[in-house]
């Protein structure tokens, strides 16, 4: 019976403990894991996982390689924390991180072809899987149109050049401030605004023909 | 406001972040113009589009994954602290065992009849006697070379080197006449 008190106190305590971080903004949640709580950083994956799996997969386009990366992520983040400067945004920092992460790895496919090809083909394949991340209870045709318009949404913004298409997928994807992109991407602010422009400028000219 | 202004500007004016009187003149040039309203039109749309799309999930075993891999991370990270903790140990621990000989020593030293003032034996110092070279040669021409500055040998010194003058004159007169 004790230990079924105790039991109920302990799981208690710890729902108190997790919705006491889920209260928390990130930077105090940060200091809780500094100061020993290894709840918090599961509080840090649960918020950034989907978000920086997002970004990622839209920069490289390879879902698997995507999930990787944001495994690296937090690795690096786990790792690193205690050198992190609390006076920036955490959020900042992750994003800087996974968009380092995805630039290497641009650059390794670049250098590799093979890779490359890897990655192509396995995109073949993905044509011929089942319907799937569609609301099943829409007709065919209509759940055909959406993920077909997703698949040239996705293609269109995999054709702009990489330092746009960063650019492009924190602003419209991430919505990140001009500041905190010209943070990420390190570059001054006015490049951010001129990439963004082009970026705009390219999509809508790549996906015209399709929507209109 | 010229459409290339408007160009310029057409980041800010979708962002909403133009200020009062800057965004009225961009709704202006959009109501004149009609290239830069299809420009404006097209570039909203595109951005719908981009912005409504569906959010990829993370795979099952993500998670699972993750946490692996977290736990070899701190697994790591734990034995390199313990190693450095342990190195660190073994410094303090070689430090404290030096102190405390020393402190052995020092206590075994001053509780030993040894007496406390060191007896050093006596220093005998010593002043070297200067050389003295003798002088052959007659005191008074030295010193009447001393006080002139010049050197004035004695008669017995030229005497000694005359045959040798002699004999080299007569060499070298030879070999004139040859």
């Amino acid at each position: 019976m004790a230990d079924i008190v105790r039991k109920q106190i302990v799981s208690v305590e710890g729902q108190t403990v997790r919705e006491r971080l889920q209260a928390m903004d990130d930077s105090a949640v940060v200091t809780a894991f500094l100061g020993g709580e290894e709840r918090a950083f599961s509080e840090l994956v649960t918020r950034y996982q989907t978000r920086l799996l997002n970004f990622v997969y839209r920069t490289i386009g390879d879902r698997e390689k995507a999930e990787d990366l944001v495994q690296e992520v937090f690795i690096r983040v786990y790792r690193h924390l205690h050198r992190f400067d609390r006076s920036k945004k955490f959020s900042t920092w992750v994003y800087t991180i996974a968009s380092n992460l995805a630039k290497n790895e641009l650059r390794n496919r670049s250098r590799n072809p093979l890779v490359l090809f890897q990655t192509v083909q396995k995109n073949f394949q993905d044509e011929d899987r089942p319907l799937q991340f569609e609301d099943t209870t829409s007709r065919p045709d209509d759940m055909y149109r959406k993920r077909h318009l997703r698949e040239i949404v996705e293609e269109s913004v995999a054709k702009l050049p990489e330092h746009h298409r960063n650019v492009f997928i924190l602003r419209e994807l991430e919505g990140k401030s001009y500041e905190e992109i010209a943070e990420i991407t390190d570059c001054n602010l006015g490049t951010v605004k001129s990439r963004l422009n082009r970026a705009r400028n390219s999509f809508a000219e790549i996906i015209a023909p399709y929507v209109d | 406001m010229d459409c290339r202004e408007f160009c310029e500007q057409h980041v800010a004016f979708v962002d909403d972040t133009l200020a009062g009187i800057e965004l009225v003149r961009m709704q202006r040039h959009i109501a004149e113009c009609e290239s830069c309203a299809k420009h404006d039109a097209k570039i909203r749309r595109a951005l719908l589009l981009i912005r409504n799309l569906p959010s990829i999930e993370l795979s099952a075993d993500f998670s699972e994954r993750l946490e692996a891999r977290l736990k070899e991370c701190h697994s790591e990270h734990l034995l390199a602290t313990t190693q450095r903790n342990l190195r660190r140990g073994a410094i303090a621990a070689t430090l404290a065992s030096a102190v405390m000989l020393g402190y052995i020593g020092t206590t075994l030293y001053h509780r030993s009849d040894a007496p406390r003032d060191l007896v050093m034996p006596p220093v005998i110092a010593s002043i070297p006697e200067p050389e003295l070279t003798p002088i052959t040669t007659s005191t008074p021409a030295i010193v009447a070379s001393v006080s002139a500055g010049l050197t004035i040998w004695p008669a017995a010194l030229f005497a000694e080197q005359v045959p040798v003058h002699f004999a080299h004159s007569k060499l070298e007169l030879a070999n004139y006449t040859r």
